[in-house]
This record gives C-alpha cells, sequence and structure tokens, in this order.
C-alpha cells in the first residue's frame, strides 16, 4: 500500500470523524439549551471552547450567539474546522483513494457532501438544523457500516481504524475537558441544580447514556460519568476503548516500529487516571497532558508510515498540461 | 400528448436513428418505439434520474479556467446512439488493421526506417515531428508493440460512410465515459435493455488489466500494475481513478515512484519499497521522466526511461509511440497497411491536404473558408479553423499561422458529419456526433463494442469535445440477427 494513499485515508477517515462528531455535539447542545433556563454558563460559546477555536470565531464573529456559532461550526466555509470545511477535505482525500475503498464509499461521502452543499443556507433555522444534522449522523454512520460490511479487514482498512481512532479520543478528551466545568468550586447554585441534567448531555454527546445506565448502573454522577468515559473498556468512544482500537490496528500494519510501545505508554497514563479524588485543576491537567500525547502519537503515525509531498501551484499547472 | 418527436428534422447529414422525419432506420425501431410511448413528462423524469445518478456517482471532469478550476459533471445525454452489430463487425475489423498497421510503423522508425527508405514517407515528416524521441532508437517492447492503448475517432459523412478522423495513440482519455454511460442507461431505461441485444462493454478493465499484464517484463507470476496519473488536477483524474480502481492495480502519482540503482521502478510503501513491473502511464512523454525530457517536470519519475529501456519495467503506450499520432503521419496511414499488411484499408481515411506539400498548400490557402485545417500536434479540438464557420477575418488570421508553419498544419474538407437524436429542452433534435472506439493491443488484440459517442450540444456545432461545450451518448451494438 503506497505511502501516499496511507496518509489520505487516515486523514478521510479523521475528518469524517469529526464531521459527525460535530453534528452530534451541536446536536445534543440544542437539545441541552432548550431545557435549561437562561443564564446557566452553558451557552453557545461552550462549542466553541470544546473546539478550540475561540480566536477564529472571534477574528469573524462577534457575538458568541447561536446564529453565528451554528453557522461558524457547521457551514462557514473560511472556517477550517467547520463541519462543511472538514466534509470537503473528507471528500478531497476519498478523491484521491477511491480505488482502494468499494465504490459504494465514495457516493456516500459524495452524496452527503452534495447534501451538505445544498443545504447550507437551512442551518439557521432550528427546525431545518435537526433534519441537516441528522442527516449527516445517518450519512457517518452509513459509511462506517458500509465499510465494516464491503471492505477487506486489511491495510488500508486498518489506517481507517487509525485515524478514526485517534480523531476520536480526541474529542472525547475535548468533551471531557468542558465536562471538567461542572466540578469547579466557583459555579453557581443554578448550575449545581441542572448537574445531573448536564452530565447526561455529556454522555449523549458521546452517545454514551444509555450504555451509562446499563453497565454503571448508578445514578448520573460526575466522578462515575468520567471515570466511564475515560476507562471503560466497552464503550466505543471511551478514551480508553480508542486506545484499544489504535493499538490492534498498530499491530497488524507492518513496519511498526516502537510505534505499539508508545501506545502502551499511552494507555498506562491513561489507566492510572482516577476521576473520583481529582479536582478540577487536576483533571483539567491530565487532559491536557493526554491532548499533547496524542499530537504526540500523530507526528510518530505520521513519520513512520507517511511520506513527506506537499503540492504547490507549479505541480497544479503541469497536471493541467500533462496530457 | 405532446410527443418528443415534435418538429424532428433530420438535417443534411446522415442521421444515425432515423431515415426520414418520421420513420427510424431499421435498427433503432425499437428504441423509437419505445420513446412514442414516453411523453414529455416521463422523458423529463428521466432525465432528472440521469443527472442525478452522474452527480452521485461523480462522474466528472475538470474544466481549467481563469477563475480556477471547475469540476464539472459529465454532460450526457440519455438518448442512446444506436450501430448495427453487423456494420460493427467491419469496423472492429478496421480499427484492428490499423492498429496493427501503425504499430508495424513505429517499430520501424525506431528500427530500420523502410517505409521512409522505400520513399513511402518523407524522412524529414519523422524527424520534425515533436513526438519522434531519438531515445526510443533500438527498443524492442514486447509484441513489437508500441501503441498498446488507442482511441480512434470515427465520423460518418453524408454518404453513410464511416471515416477514420484521427488515431490517439498518446494518452487517449474516455473510456471510463463510456463504462459509466452504460451504467446510467441501464439506471434510467432498466425495461428497455432488457428487451434489446446490446453487445456488453463491461468487460473493458478486465481486458486492459489482461493486455497489462501481457506486456509485464518477467511473464512469471502476477505483475505488479501501476496506473501513472498527473494527480488530481489533471482533467482526467477520474477516469484515471476508475480504471485502477476497476482494475485493481495501484493509482500513482510520481511522487509515488523512485528508480534505484539496480534501474528498477519502485513504489513508496508502507512496507518500504515494493517492485513495479507495468505502468500504464497517462502523462505525456514531456513530463515522464525529468532526466530525459523536460527538466523541470515535477509529475514524471527520475530515471523511468533508464529502467525501461533496461527493460525492467513496461510502459503503456511505450515512450515515442506518439510519433504516429500526428495528423501529417495520418495521411499515410492507408499507405501503411498495404506496406506493412499487404492488405487493403477497410476503413477509410478522410482526404487530408498536407500543408508541408506546396502543391496541397496552394490548394489549401485557395479553399481556406470550406476546409477544416488543424495543427497536427494538438488534441482536445484546440488551435483548429472550421472554414463554413468562421468569419473572413478569422480565416486570414488562420492563414498567416498556416505560413508561418506550414509543417504543423493539415486540412480537412468540411465534413456532414451525422446527427443523431439528442434531447434538447424537451425535444429531440439533430446533433452532430463522433464516435471514438478503444483498442488494446498486446499479446491479443481487442476493440471495445462501440465506444464513446461524444456529441456536440450546441445546435450546428460540429466540435464534440467536452472542454469545448460537447457531450456524450451510450453507445449500443445492437445484434439483430435474434429478432
Amino acid at each position: 500500500m503506497l505511502s501516499r494513499s496511507a496518509e489520505r485515508l487516515y486523514w478521510l477517515a479523521r475528518y469524517l470523524e469529526r464531521t459527525e462528531n460535530l453534528a452530534r455535539l451541536v446536536s445534543v447542545h440544542m437539545n441541552l439549551l432548550m431545557d435549561l433556563p437562561k443564564g446557566v454558563e452553558m451557552g453557545w460559546q461552550q462549542l466553541i471552547h470544546i473546539n478550540g477555536c475561540q480566536e477564529a470565531f472571534h477574528e469573524h464573529y462577534k457575538l458568541a450567539q447561536e446564529r453565528n456559532v451554528t453557522r461558524f461550526l457547521l457551514t462557514d466555509p473560511g472556517h477550517r474546522n467547520s463541519l462543511f470545511s472538514c466534509l470537503s477535505l473528507a471528500r478531497e482525500n476519498i478523491r484521491t483513494t477511491r480505488e482502494l475503498l468499494p465504490d459504494e464509499a465514495w457516493e456516500q461521502v459524495n452524496e452527503l457532501y452534495l447534501y451538505t452543499k445544498k443545504h447550507l443556507d437551512s442551518v439557521s433555522s432550528r427546525r431545518m438544523r435537526v433534519l441537516f444534522l441528522n442527516e449527516i449522523l445517518e450519512g457517518c454512520q452509513r459509511f462506517t457500516g458500509l465499510l465494516s460490511g464491503y471492505m477487506s479487514h486489511d491495510h488500508p482498512y486498518h489506517f481507517i481504524l487509525l485515524g478514526r481512532n485517534i480523531e476520536r479520543a480526541d474529542m472525547t478528551s475535548r468533551i471531557l475537558d468542558l465536562s471538567s466545568l461542572l466540578l469547579s468550586e466557583s459555579r453557581s447554585d443554578e448550575m449545581r441544580q441542572y448537574e445531573s441534567l448536564l452530565w447526561m448531555n455529556v454522555l449523549q454527546s458521546l452517545n454514551a447514556l444509555l450504555m451509562y445506565r446499563r453497565h454503571v448502573r448508578s445514578r448520573i454522577k460526575g466522578d462515575d460519568v468520567l471515570n466511564y468515559l475515560i476507562l471503560d473498556s466497552a464503550l466505543p468512544r471511551s478514551i480508553n476503548c480508542c486506545l484499544y482500537e489504535m493499538a490492534d490496528a498498530i499491530g497488524k500494519l507492518p513496519n511498526h516500529d516502537k510505534l505499539p510501545e508508545d501506545v502502551a505508554d499511552l494507555k498506562n497514563f491513561v489507566q492510572s487516571i482516577d476521576t473520583r479524588q481529582t479536582t478540577q485543576l487536576q483533571l483539567r491537567n491530565i487532559l491536557d497532558q493526554l491532548q499533547t500525547k496524542l499530537a504526540f502519537l500523530h507526528e510518530r503515525i505520521a513519520n513512520n508510515w507517511f511520506s513527506a509531498h506537499s503540492v504547490d501551484d507549479a505541480v497544479i499547472q503541469q497536471e493541467q498540461k500533462a496530457h | 400528448m405532446p410527443s418528443i418527436w415534435e418538429n424532428y428534422k433530420t438535417e443534411n447529414a446522415y442521421d444515425e436513428l432515423m431515415h426520414s422525419e418520421f420513420q427510424p432506420r431499421a435498427v433503432s425501431y425499437n428504441l423509437c418505439q419505445y420513446l412514442n410511448t414516453l411523453n414529455k413528462e416521463d422523458i423529463d423524469k428521466r432525465k432528472t434520474a440521469a443527472e442525478l445518478a452522474i452527480m452521485e456517482m461523480g462522474i466528472t471532469f475538470t474544466v481549467y479556467s481563469d477563475e480556477g478550476n471547475i469540476d464539472r459533471a459529465w454532460p450526457f445525454d440519455i438518448i442512446p446512439r444506436i450501430i448495427d452489430a453487423k456494420e460493427w463487425h467491419i469496423i472492429e475489423r478496421g480499427l484492428k488493421q490499423r492498429l496493427s498497421a501503425l504499430n508495424y510503423f513505429i517499430s520501424d522508425v525506431y528500427d530500420k526506417q523502410s517505409f521512409i527508405k522505400e520513399g513511402l514517407i518523407p524522412g524529414d515528416i519523422i524527424n520534425s515531428s515533436k513526438n519522434f524521441r531519438k531515445e526510443c532508437i533500438g527498443m524492442k517492447p514486447r509484441h513489437n508493440v508500441w501503441a498498446n492503448i488507442c482511441g480512434t475517432d470515427l465520423v460518418r459523412d453524408r454518404d453513410g460512410m464511416m471515416y477514420v478522423l484521427e488515431d490517439n495513440l498518446r494518452v487517449p482519455s474516455g473510456v471510463s465515459y463510456m463504462l459509466e454511460n452504460r451504467v446510467i442507461t441501464k439506471r434510467v431505461f432498466p425495461e428497455l435493455l432488457q428487451d434489446i441485444n446490446i453487445l456488453p462493454i463491461d468487460d473493458y478493465p478486465t481486458q486492459l488489466l489482461e493486455m497489462l499484464s501481457s506486456i509485464a517484463p518477467n511473464q512469471n507470476g502476477r505483475p505488479q500494475i501501476a496506473v501513472l496519473t498527473p494527480g488530481i488536477y489533471n482533467s482526467a483524474y477520474f477516469e484515471h481513478a476508475y480504471l485502477a480502481q476497476q482494475m485493481g492495480a495501484q493509482l500513482v502519482e510520481g511522487c509515488d515512484l523512485m528508480v534505484d540503482d539496480d534501474d528498477c521502478v519502485y513504489m513508496r510503501t508502507i512496507e518500504g519499497p515494493e517492485k513495479v513491473d507495468v505502468i500504464y502511464r497517462r502523462i505525456d512523454d514531456d513530463f515522464l521522466d525529468p532526466e530525459v525530457f523536460r527538466k523541470d517536470s515535477v509529475l514524471g519519475v527520475p530515471g523511468l526511461m533508464r529502467a525501461w529501456q533496461a527493460g525492467n519495467v513496461a510502459l503503456a503506450n511505450a515512450p515515442g509511440a506518439g510519433v504516429a499520432d500526428d495528423k501529417v503521419v495520418y495521411a499515410y496511414v492507408p499507405e501503411m497497411i498495404r506496406y506493412y499488411l499487404n492488405e487493403e484499408p477497410i476503413l477509410p481515411n478522410v482526404e487530408t491536404y498536407l500543408c508541408s506539400h506546396s502543391e496541397h498548400l496552394d490548394y489549401v490557402l485557395a479553399h481556406l473558408a470550406e476546409l477544416v485545417v488543424k495543427p497536427a500536434n494538438e488534441s482536445g479540438g484546440y488551435g483548429m479553423l472550421v472554414g463554413p464557420h468562421s468569419t473572413a477575418k478569422e480565416v486570414e488570421a488562420f492563414r498567416k499561422v498556416i505560413l508561418k508553419n506550414p509543417r504543423n498544419y493539415i486540412a480537412q474538407p468540411t465534413l456532414a458529419i451525422s446527427t443523431s437524436p439528442t434531447l434538447c429542452k424537451d425535444i429531440l433534435e439533430p446533433r452532430h456526433i463522433d464516435l471514438r472506439p478503444f483498442i488494446l493491443q498486446g499479446e491479443k488484440t481487442f476493440v471495445t463494442a462501440g465506444g464513446l459517442t461524444r456529441v456536440a450540444l450546441k445546435k450546428g456545432s460540429l466540435v464534440v469535445n467536452s472542454s469545448q461545450g460537447g457531450g456524450s451518448k451510450d453507445t449500443w451494438i445492437i445484434n439483430r440477427e435474434n429478432d
């Protein structure tokens, strides 16, 4: 398998996962805000924080209210981490790796892209936004499903798994970062009053509410939720589970060098986390470290398997003329 | 019920489906019967379904413009073009005959040059061809075949005869659209395809794979085959990816390949370097190897020619094959068929005037307003003059261009190329069409059943190139013997 293809498939999976995560995040957040009274410190600006794009947002928008935030996160083509930008990049990556995937994979991503492009304006209406986000979530799920059912579980597939799970772990850590607000000593009384609702929201953002109820079987409490989302070994979006999937994919790829040890280190780090005793500050510190380690792992993957290749204008011009 | 055939008028040209305004040809009888059962609304639904399928399947081609590259949906006309299998089998033989002669000719050019020595073609035509590559002299590609993949453009004149307009021997494109057109037709007219005996076309990728395998340097085991594309920004990228996928071959860009000290070609893979045996290259000679051709090429592979010359990798088409893809050389193909094969040409050439030839040049300059003048080495319909469709000013400007470099121009009479019913808004109108069949030659020779029919969508236009407002149609070769 070409190094260049491996890189593109890895990014295809990352961008699609990011697309799906953004859709779920906005969708769950909308539901939550419908339940909360105004004034609780859980407004739309939190979505900007989770995605770590405060600066980019404030370059173009003043107020972090619903209309601006949803436009910025979902459809703004100028924001490179908007849902539309991620989907466009996913499409570019699959366009250049079509030959490695089942036919339907390309058609699925292309359809989703065309749908999004056609409905860019409709996200300003709440009702239309719900439909839009559902379509995105279903489309991403269809893609995942058809790969698992149609595609050989070979090297290309393992690069997709690798990309998907590193992106997933990253998003889970971001959502947990935000939920650390709920542990803040200085949180308002109002927030304390709605605490379990907010923790439920955190679980829902990761599609984990029902699983939590079945597995933890306790009322919804902060430290249990944190523990579950970080350490559970069966929940697909728990950090532990993502690391497990990555270790598995890496183990099946050739020339993996010292990467299995890197993942093992990361697993040890995660397993030593004990949320029962942590303060907000400690938790944020741990999550910061985790994100740095994930970024480091990405670097190692890239150096190990991908090729350094950049496209500039001269190349593009020749590509057009070359026959 | 308003009919889509309202006011259909066959023009002053042969119509592929209609004998006259009201009478379909025998071969298109079933199709016309069926179309008669549809009203405008039905047709519109099918058209929309086709457009949707094209968008979803992502069948695009790229148009370059100053405002950047636009990925356009492939313009497709849902009304197929039909050819009788009896006629087709003759054409098929003619195409095989022609490519075989062309390959003998290219081998000869890079070997003894007996065709030139016997005075059948002036030597300076070859020496001055920009596609003649001296680096290829003495090479012997497997099966002595240089042009493994050929796209030959055919047109039918008013007399009903099919003529060869040109042979594309460098990197002919369009075959993926031919295949996808059939897929769309199956979606749009499923009931129709069941009842008519149409020759299938979908084995092309298998045939291509087999041909490419047959030219591998080492015939033991399964060769590693790669399709070399200039990249995503090339107008035919869709096709490169499509063919690689259908063949299960690797789609590579120049940067994915390298030539090592052992003069072998390797791909950069996650498992380290992996040897490549056959490269179906979709890059022009000029860009192929910066060590030999254009030094500034960033798309090619340094050392590729070295590897090819050492016999460690097969390139299809072979470098230098383009020497026969020259509209001046074209004029000599009938003679090549007689010389190398000792046969009479099955498919006629269009009468061609060579501007390098002083008598021809005089004739051309005196009749510019009636002729089509083409540069010898361009493709895509660029840089040509269609006399009857040009203003006096354009004709005069072109006269100067020809005189500056007569070797580079040929002229042909303006043919009344055939028309076929084409959906324009909601009724059928005749539009001019051509046909590009694809011929493969390796150990064996194969011709696609039909080919890509291109249609000039603008009323009266004769230019079918997709870059200039052309579209395409599905092409049906119909076997009527079992009817």
